[in-house]
């Protein structure tokens, strides 16, 4: 519980910023026909960069992007870390641990063993017409690949010291006697080379130092290459393709009018599907459903596969509703579509649509389950193993899709709730207590009001009318709106600018590594008004923060 | 693996109808060097044999009311929910009463942190970060230079991990009992009187992991200051391992007490949705134990659960964290989660001292120190925190008592004291509201 409640402050300080400056804002780029235009340049002060270590799900990418899917990508690797909830803050953070660097050392070899033993896959890379050339094929291979490897290019010195390793392994390893040379000893060396990139804190890390603006040095953006790497994380959740890094060498990532170029091709490219995946997995906490944890003596329909599935459920809504329809991104909390395969179908008590696998379905036009509040992915892990949880499904609302910052409870509090008691059967009557006590009733106002709504739905989200006999009372209210059952919450959210908000500020962080700062309002504040303006579809603001001010900036490193 | 190990331990546990009676088995003298024990160094112990630390953390706290025993002194006996600790009574100290001195900030994190690293959060309210080395690591610190691995990490259902070698960097626990194995005593491991390996691809494993080092120096002088020291932390990993490989080319160290543990299984999965927690520790547990008589490392932590862990405990009706917070009255379901918490608390002190070492065991050269991150979890309590110590590390802490403090002493002392008997020179524990200047004599030897 207290996970998921600390971590909000610096945006809650942020969104109160906001309320007070909207009125004064104006940002002026109308929608045109062809679309929205090119963000406006706005004054951005960011922070020093830090060192983003690659994820897990980057770590493979990477691995499969640049060496193609025949290669068994190592999954034992430094865990991942959230930090203000979302991962990709944490790893910019998070150190490597000594165990982490005894596991990367291991990948880093399976994957260079992999490479030299896959007969095609090594001659596609490292190609040598004669063996008399060792030492100057293994140069050109540390200086090419190692480019694609590091993002970035390979100084003499690094190449060097690669050579110098390949050296040493051909010739302590080789079996090549006097002028007789084989060619399994040229891959040993290859091996090595490879070994030493990927293992390497130069790949590891994203690095940026930065560079001041070639028209005002007292600010700084990104060098041409760290660009590359920012824009292929950001929109592919890789490492940049051999056009970007041309395009970083030639110069032409410099004007956000340049950089359109590349974002729009990288927009229609496939690897865009798992980064938007990768964002909303992350903004959604879905990473936490590997270990969703329920008591099968009351949850008949569990078992510990059921939170990937859950997962999956939701990011092919994602899918659907932001890059296949393109449509506005409120459709996610209130669409009837869905995707279940026969597990999901059985606790949403609709008929299995497909044999095998996913299939997309309608949910029952006189239900209350709606968008992404109805998936079993919100609503059994924001619940215990044995019972709903009104506290933890409000907090989510409040602190993911609202972006509000909930302090932690006070502590020398009692926390007991009271049993179901034939004066008080329903969660809401337990709840009273939180309501009554005023050290409680400040935050969990906000926060049960939000989960009782919900109560409708189970600990694992089957639907219900009544709990322990009683019907259940599901009124709420949200930021002043009212309603009585969970389709009247799901629109009061779409309705609430704050969830549009909230998706901006999300997405940015995410981009950036890093919690939007007080220097980011007026980006923040430009991200938002457009975003609004294009019916809130999420692609476009992709885009838009890809070109973004600051999206290029970068603060200065103080030693 | 080697069949024998079933005779000694069914000599030490079996026969003697599970009550713990340890035997001094004579070392075999071709192990030891001059002094009697084949350690490079001479630990400061009074039986001459390196002292270890071992950490046991369980989360949600425990029930103050029926934790404390009655009696204090010598003369005590075991409470209510210490009773599953009556096999090894009489190696453990129990501390009551203490309190920690950091800021409730966040409730269950800022526990964590405070009796584990004796400071306050990072940033108390958004990052759950220590902002100092937890306990463990201040060890590790002195013993890691002697060990193959400067310090173990492990737990049943360990969560994220609470070992901090400084703010951001934690080391994650183990929670697969053959990963852990194999991470200890797979690949390359040799048992005591085998050959060092000869390998030539180690050397040049060493040359890439100088390439890497120089990586990391060159990019060090680049970044900010924050990024320097993670860099130093990712620096220190990549050295410890170029050392752990250079190593493997020596002789294993020669000590009569090593041999291969039992292998886990492959998988221990869920059983009607509970996590088979006993049957995880037990065996990872005695991988532990085996780790210190191999001499792999000094320092160990066994997280068995986590802080605001909502696991479903065998028998239990709802998860852990739930219960502390919802269940009524005396709280009978969490009094019994608490019991098997501390029946995983007496098979780590069982596994450490069912291994001879010298004239006694193991356990007699070890200081385990279990611990929760709150007393009483229902109101995120920093008073009354749970403290047990097992072992006298070499002679240095009393065993087989109970210690009150009757003035709510700060938890940070045990932690000093703790240091102090591992050797380490320290004058202080802790920092800011945590920090302390002075151990707690009444549980020094």
């Amino acid at each position: 519980m207290s996970k998921r409640r600390q971590r909000k402050l610096q945006t809650g300080v942020l969104a109160a910023c906001v309320l007070v400056l909207t009125g004064a804002c104006a940002t002026s780029t109308e929608p045109t026909s062809t679309g929205p235009g090119l963000p406006e340049p706005v004054e951005v002060d960011s922070p020093e960069p830090s060192l983003t270590r690659l994820t897990q799900a980057q770590y493979g990418h990477a691995i499969v992007d640049l060496l193609g899917p025949d290669i068994a990508v190592p999954t034992s690797l430094e865990p991942d870390v959230a930090l203000n909830h979302l991962i990709a803050i944490g790893s910019s953070s998070t150190t490597i641990s000594p165990r982490g660097a005894e596991k990367y050392e291991e990948a880093a070899r399976s994957v260079a063993r992999q490479v030299v033993e896959n007969e095609a896959l090594r001659q596609s890379l490292t190609l040598c017409e004669s063996m008399r050339e060792w030492p100057a094929c293994y140069e050109k291979f540390a200086v090419d690949f190692g480019r694609r490897v590091w993002r970035r290019p390979i100084s003499t010195e690094e190449a060097d010291i690669l050579v110098g390793l390949a050296t040493q392994a051909q010739e302590a390893l080789g079996e090549s006697e006097g002028a007789e040379v084989v060619e399994d000893d040229y891959y040993r060396g290859i091996e090595m080379i490879l070994s030493a990139l990927f293992q390497s804190p130069h790949f590891l890390y994203r690095v940026e130092l930065g560079e001041p603006l070639p028209d005002d040095p007292t600010h700084r953006r990104v060098t041409g290459y760290e660009m590359a790497t920012r824009l292929s994380f950001f929109l592919w959740n890789s490492v940049p393709d051999a056009a970007l890094l041309d395009a970083a060498e030639a110069g032409s990532l410099g004007t956000s009018e340049q950089r359109a170029v590349h974002v729009q091709r990288m927009m229609d490219d496939p690897k865009l599907r798992r980064s938007v995946r990768n964002f909303f997995w992350e903004w959604w906490q879905l990473f936490e459903l590997d270990q969703l944890t329920k008591d099968p003596t009351i949850y008949k329909h569990y078992s510990s596969d059921l939170g990937d599935m859950a997962a999956e459920e939701t990011l092919q809504l994602v899918e659907h509703v932001v890059l296949d329809r393109d449509v506005d991104m409120v459709e996610l909390l209130t669409t009837r579509t869905t995707f279940v395969n026969r597990r999901l179908a059985a606790i949403y008590n609709i008929p299995a649509v497909v044999e095998d696998g996913f299939g997309m379905t309608e949910l029952p036009a006189d239900g209350l389950r709606r968008g992404f509040l109805g998936h079993v992915s919100f609503l059994a892990q924001n619940a215990h193993p044995v019972s709903t949880s009104a506290t933890l499904r409000g907090l989510f609302v409040r602190e993911l899709l609202l972006c509000e910052s909930i302090p932690p409870p006070l502590s020398e509090v009692n926390t007991a709730l009271p049993e179901p008691t034939p004066d008080a059967k329903t969660m809401r009557e337990r709840l009273t207590v939180h309501m009554e006590d005023p050290a409680c009733a400040g935050c969990h106002a906000l926060t049960d009001l939000v989960g009782l709504t919900l109560e409708n739905f189970d600990g694992i989200g089957r639907f219900r009318w009544t709990e322990n006999g009683v019907t259940i009372d599901a009124s709420g209210e949200l930021d002043g709106a009212t309603y009585n059952d969970a389709l009247g919450l799901q629109e009061a959210l779409g309705e609430n600018p704050k969830f549009a908000r909230c998706a901006v500020n999300m997405l940015y962080s995410y981009a950036l590594g890093r919690p939007m700062g007080v220097g980011d309002t007026d980006q923040y504040l430009q991200l938002t008004e457009r975003f609004e303006a294009n019916g809130r579809r999420f692609k476009q603001l992709m885009v838009d923060v890809a070109l973004s001010t600051g999206f290029e900036r970068v603060g200065e490193v103080s030693p | 693996m080697s069949q024998n190990k079933f005779h000694r331990r069914m000599l030490l546990k079996g026969f003697l109808g599970g009550a713990l009676v340890s035997i001094g088995l004579p070392a075999l003298e071709i192990f030891l060097n001059d002094s009697g024990s084949a350690y490079a160094d001479e630990g400061p112990g009074d039986s001459g044999f390196p002292q270890r630390f071992g950490l046991f953390f369980w989360g949600n706290g425990m029930l103050p009311d029926r934790w404390t025993p009655e009696k204090e002194g010598s003369d005590w006996e075991l409470s209510e929910q210490l009773a599953p600790l009556a096999n090894v009574k009489e190696y453990i100290t129990v501390v009551t009463g203490t309190g920690l001195g950091v800021p409730n900030t966040t409730p269950h994190a800022a526990g964590a942190g405070g009796i584990l690293s004796g400071a306050p959060l990072l940033d108390p309210y958004s990052n759950d970060s220590f902002s100092i080395q937890s306990i463990d690591q201040v060890i590790a610190e002195k013993t890691k230079e002697n060990t193959f691995f400067p310090s173990l990490e492990f737990g049943a259902k360990p969560g994220g991990g609470l070992s901090y070698n400084g703010p951001n960097s934690r080391n994650p626990p183990e929670s697969s009992p053959l990963a852990f194995f194999n991470h200890v005593f797979g690949g390359t491991f040799q048992l005591p009187g085998a050959e060092p390996i000869v390998d030539p691809t180690l050397a040049l494993r060493r040359s890439v992991l100088d390439a890497v080092m120089g990586d990391i120096s060159w990019l060090k002088t680049k970044v900010g200051q924050a990024d320097q020291i993670r860099l130093e932390q990712h620096f220190e990993g990549v050295r410890g391992l170029e050392k752990r490989l250079a190593r493997l080319e020596e002789d294993p160290p020669n000590l009569a007490a090593c041999e291969f543990p039992t292998q886990p299984l492959e998988a221990y999965p869920d059983i009607e949705g509970r996590p088979q927690l006993q049957e995880k520790n037990q065996i990872m547990s005695e991988i532990a134990a085996m780790a210190f008589a191999c001499d792999r490392t000094r320092v160990f932590s066994n997280f068995f659960t986590s802080p605001v862990n909502n696991n479903l405990f065998t028998d239990a009706v709802a998860g852990h964290h739930q219960l502390t917070h919802d269940e009524p009255g005396d709280q009978p379901q969490v009094h019994a989660i608490n019991l098997q918490c501390m029946e995983a608390l007496a098979r780590q002190i069982e596994a450490l001292a069912a291994i001879e070492e010298g004239e006694g065991t193991l356990l007699d050269n070890c200081v385990l120190f279990g611990t929760s991150e709150h007393g009483l979890a229902q109101t995120h309590s920093f008073e009354e925190m749970p403290i047990v110590l097992a072992g006298s590390c070499g002679g240095k802490l009393k065993t087989n008592m109970h210690y009150r403090s009757a003035a709510s002493e700060n938890s940070s002392k045990v932690l000093l004291t703790i240091c102090r008997a591992m050797g380490l020179d320290q004058s202080s524990f802790g920092a800011e509201g945590g920090k302390v200047t002075d151990g707690l004599g009444a549980i020094e030897a």
